[in-house]
């Protein structure tokens, strides 16, 4: 039959894989992780893992990583530029990004850059949809993205080096150690990776019929971390993260003539946490101590430039007692008071308290019940009761339901409140309602995900015009959401060749209440797929993405096309007792012109070799 | 079996979805000739490239759309429309983000060339002497890289720089000298520069009011509409405002100075007009006897019940008012055309759509 012929090579040509994605979380027993709550008490939630099988695989950006691995659309001004996401069809500040278990969106506009941050610095990526404004805070709307670093607690000693060299002078070096006992383990590593970034837009010619190309689109990102942890006694461990990052950008021009401007984003995260157990009782403190600062140069040849800096201590206390052997509560008190200062507006200083309460019960093996409140009070603005409630239940090998409702929120940032000018400090925080149905059917090798989700979110932050000089925000859009993820995962052995696919489509809705129209910069669809086949130290891979038109504030240009990307990677390990992997990648294999933000056209075909080594 | 045809049905889903989106061609043909009308440059989005030009016939009867494209489908006319000044038979193109001139024949649109270096936030255009004369900001952070950049018309090329105060917005030609208003750029400016086009260099500075905003010369006399500071200024400057100074360009001595005595009154876009002066206010038009010693407190008419909410350009030609409405900023904007005189100042003769943020009407005929 030949639709189902046409379906079957879409398979196998489309789809792929990620075998690492789903239960990685293995033997928690020596491994420490600073969320120790994100994977147990959301179990009506999906959570997708990415191991670091997987980031080993992808590009080192957190761009690539996430665009090719999960449902999550990306905004990407140009390769390595700016790149913001929408999430269940909402804004870049709708999206937490949470490193270690600590909300480190920015404090100036809300939302995170994530071509500031390299994968490889992490262990594992997860990508958890829906909302989660309860346990992450601010801007966990469409959902939260999660960068973890875990401690293992074993005798090891572990080096990791993976080189890059490719395309546009594209270099990069990330490097891990991993040096660790039964009470002592320590992380260190650094990453650099940079690139001239001059690629040739793919049958574009200026008027004259000089090929186009990306000017002015150098970067270079550098990261620095130390993860050390102790353990005091068996129950009780002390741990610390630390981490700073330097993205230093010239940003791509629009035409040929532009003015060569630059941006230089710093940011240095530390937390210090301390986790005790004692029969029915838990504690855990947290204290962190977060700065981020960007600087921009209006003329790449001078060194006077704007700039916004943000410092931010968080402390937080979490009590846990076991109620009943199936029912375990949590208190919650946290503390975070941030002072904004820079060019375009003075010394601000921010305080929010919060109060939460969760409960976790564990009805039987089958089904779980979650549960939980949180309250802020800030110096800013009104905060509003937010709440969580969901529901797991195992019917049988086969099937999975999952349903959560929650209230969730985006807390105005500084530049909403103090820019000069137009800054508006009497702004609300955005705040929605969301209800999902998960279901997770799992047949065989097969693991198949379908989620659909309602959101309505109202007092959504735009900048509009009071006048024909003066912008300023205000509360005023409203928007409805709705729409459907599914993942399927499937991997298989037959004698020494393994298999494994991975695809995920998003169909997205995501209207404005007054406009009936589709927000801009949302696709209705979007699919990706990884392939993966290997036989013995041999290993081949194929990633698929496809990204649905969307609109675009330009009369003129009215919108982005849809696109589809294709890379093909080809790895060969030649190491015998540790690894040591050689790779190629060859990405936009058939070099489509293509853009993800309108005027910021992305690579033709271009070529990316790696070293692993592990040792 | 229901679990693989849940998973066909997904991933045909997914193909089915995979549906293409038609390039949006714009499907217009030249017109051939774009006199006797008006050429409207809009803005566009500063950084989304989308700078257009449209038309308007004078009998209302003929309009168009994006006409740069249409008549050059292979030039992006780039990014923040600025300025159009005619010379000849061209028009040249001012764009601010993208550092350039496109340079056109002013009847068919048809470009001639362009001119991509020297300039360095261009702003507005004159000529004298047969050059052209380009105000620039240089970098906006900067209050010293000010210039007027000399174009060799010929050669389509920036010849020199003269260098000037800072924030150079709109220049004015007359007998051979050049007038150019310093409303500020990033700050805040009070000076109009007198630029002699024989040696190009600046023979005289004269202060007027707070943010000379636009300018107009008739008899002898420069008149400038000053808009006053701001509301959003910060300390030590306060908000000021509006006045209108007139100069005796024969001595360069301010003559006549009338303002308003509130200082959240901000005026802009003088025109003269036979004996009258008209300027508006937000979204209000004021006119006024050329004579007058005071500003007029009430409006001639006001363009709110359009739902304008800030007039963004304005110009008077041939018995009618012309004005711009950039409304949100990201959708096209719209062009109403009121009655000068007949039936009465204001009464609404037309509306049309246009490109997005028209900022200014470049009258062709």
């Amino acid at each position: 039959m030949t639709l189902k012929k046409l379906i079957l090579s879409v398979f196998v040509l489309l789809c792929q894989l990620i075998s690492a994605q789903n239960d990685s979380i293995t033997n928690l027993k020596e491994v420490v992780v600073s969320d120790r709550t994100l994977y147990s008490n959301n179990k009506s939630q999906s959570i997708q893992v990415l191991n670091d099988s997987v980031i080993d695989r992808n590009q080192s950006t957190l761009t690539n990583l996430l665009n090719y691995n999960s449902s999550i659309y990306f905004k990407e001004y140009g390769r390595g530029m700016l790149s913001t996401v929408s999430f269940r069809g909402t804004t870049a500040s709708q999206t937490a990004v949470i490193w270690n278990g600590i909300n480190v969106n920015s404090q100036l506009n809300g939302s995170s850059d994530f071509n500031t941050f390299t994968a490889p610095d992490f262990n594992s990526v997860s990508i958890k949809a829906g909302g989660g404004s309860v346990s992450y805070g601010s801007g966990a709307i469409g959902g939260t993205v999660h960068l973890n670093n875990n401690l293992v607690f074993k005798n090891q000693f572990e080096n990791d080096l993976r080189l890059d060299y490719g395309s546009f002078n594209t270099i990069g070096v990330n490097y891990k150690i991993n040096v660790s006992n039964k009470k002592w383990s320590t992380q260190v590593g650094f990453s650099r990776n940079s690139s001239d970034n001059d690629y040739d837009y793919v049958g574009l010619y200026t008027s004259n019929g000089v090929q186009r190309k990306n000017e002015n689109g150098q970067y270079e990102t550098t990261n620095l971390f130390a993860n050390v942890g102790y353990k005091i006694k068996p129950n009780a461990v002390l741990t610390f993260y630390s981490q700073s990052s330097n993205t230093d950008r010239n940003l791509s021009l629009i035409s040929e003539s532009d003015s060569k401007t630059k941006y230089i984003n710093t940011f240095s995260r530390n937390l210090l946490e301390y986790n005790a157990t004692k029969e029915r009782f838990t504690t855990n403190y947290k204290l962190a101590y977060l700065t981020e600062q960007y600087q921009y140069f209006e003329n790449i040849d001078r060194d006077d430039f704007d700039f916004g800096k943000t410092e931010s201590l968080i402390a937080k206390v979490d009590f846990g007692y076991k109620l009943l052997e199936s029912l375990q509560l949590n208190g919650i008190l946290d503390y975070n008071r941030t002072k904004g200062f820079g060019t375009s507006f003075g010394d601000n200083t921010r305080q929010i308290g919060a109060i939460a309460i969760k409960a976790v019960e564990q009805h039987n093996e089958k089904w779980q019940n979650e549960l939980g409140f949180r309250k802020e009070a800030s110096s800013d603005y009104e905060s509003p009761f937010l709440f969580s409630l969901g529901s797991s239940y195992v019917f049988n090998s086969f099937y999975n339901l999952k349903i959560n409702v929650s209230r969730n929120f985006r807390i105005p940032t500084f530049n909403d409140l103090y820019w000069e000018t137009g800054g508006n400090p009497n702004l609300n925080p955005e705040s929605s309602y969301q209800a999902e149905v998960g279901n997770v059917f799992s047949y065989k090798k097969f693991k198949l995900t379908e989620t659909v989700y309602y959101m309505k979110i109202k007092d959504m932050i735009s900048w509009t015009p009071l006048d024909g000089s003066n912008w300023s925000p205000e509360n005023i859009h409203k928007v409805n959401s709705y729409g459907s993820e599914t993942n399927l995962g499937w991997s298989n052995s037959f004698g020494k060749n393994n298999i494994a696919l991975n695809a995920s489509y998003a169909y997205t809705v995501s209207e404005d209440v007054e406009t009936r129209e589709q927000l801009q910069y949302v696709p209705y669809h979007k699919f990706n797929s990884n392939v993966s086949y290997s036989y013995k130290k041999i290993e081949a891979t194929y990633q698929f993405l496809f990204n649905g038109a969307v609109t675009i504030p330009s009369e003129k240009y009215k919108m982005v096309k849809e696109y589809w990307v294709s890379n093909l990677g080809a790895y060969y390990d030649l190491g015998t007792k540790n690894t040591c992997k050689i790779g190629v990648q060859a990405l936009n294999l058939f070099n489509q012109t293509y853009q993800s933000v309108s005027q910021h056209y992305m690579p033709g075909r271009n070529f990316l070799i790696n070293l692993t080594f592990k040792f | 079996m229901n679990f693989s045809k849940l998973v066909l049905t997904t991933l045909a889903s997914a193909l089915f979805f995979v549906s293409c989106t038609n390039d949006d061609d714009n499907n217009d043909a030249p017109l051939g000739s774009y006199d006797n009308g008006v050429l409207i440059l809009n803005q566009g989005g500063f950084g989304h490239n989308d700078a257009s030009v449209s038309y308007i016939s004078s009998d209302f009867a003929t309009a168009q759309n994006d006409i740069f494209s249409v008549v050059n489908p292979t030039i992006t006319l780039g990014d923040t429309g600025q300025d159009i000044g005619f010379n000849g038979e061209n028009a040249y193109i001012v764009l601010n983000a993208s550092n350039k001139i496109e340079i056109v024949n002013r009847y068919t649109l048809k470009s001639v060339g362009s001119i991509n270096t020297g300039l360095k936030n261009p702003r507005y255009i004159a000529f004298a002497n047969g050059k052209g004369y380009v105000t620039n900001w240089g970098d906006g952070g900067v209050a010293t890289d000010d210039y007027v950049a000399v174009i060799d018309l010929s050669a389509k090329k920036v010849s020199s720089s003269i260098p000037v105060a800072e924030g150079p917005e709109r220049i004015l030609e007359n007998s051979g000298k050049l007038y150019v208003a310093h409303k500020g750029g990033y700050s805040y400016g009070n000076k109009v520069s007198v630029i002699e086009s024989a040696t190009n260099t600046v023979s005289a500075t004269i202060t007027v009011g707070d943010v000379p905003e636009s300018m107009a010369i008739k008899d002898g006399t420069l008149w400038v509409a000053c808009s006053g500071n701001p509301s959003y200024v910060t300390t030590p400057l306060v908000e000021t405002a509006g006045k209108i100074v007139k100069v005796n360009l024969a001595t360069n001595a301010v003559t006549t100075t009338i303002a308003y005595s509130d200082a959240t009154k901000h005026l802009s876009n003088l025109v003269l007009n036979g004996s009258d002066v008209y300027y508006t206010i937000d979204s209000d038009v004021y006119k006024m006897s050329a004579t007058a010693t005071t500003l007029p407190t009430t409006s001639a008419f006001s363009t709110t019940s359009q739902g304008v909410y800030g007039i963004y350009s304005f110009a008077i030609h041939d018995n009618h008012i012309y004005v711009g409405d950039a409304g949100d900023y990201s959708h096209s904007g719209k062009v109403y055309i009121y009655a000068l005189t007949s039936p009465s100042i204001g009464t609404l003769e037309k509306t049309f759509s246009v490109g997005v943020i028209p900022a200014g009407f470049y009258f062709n005929d």
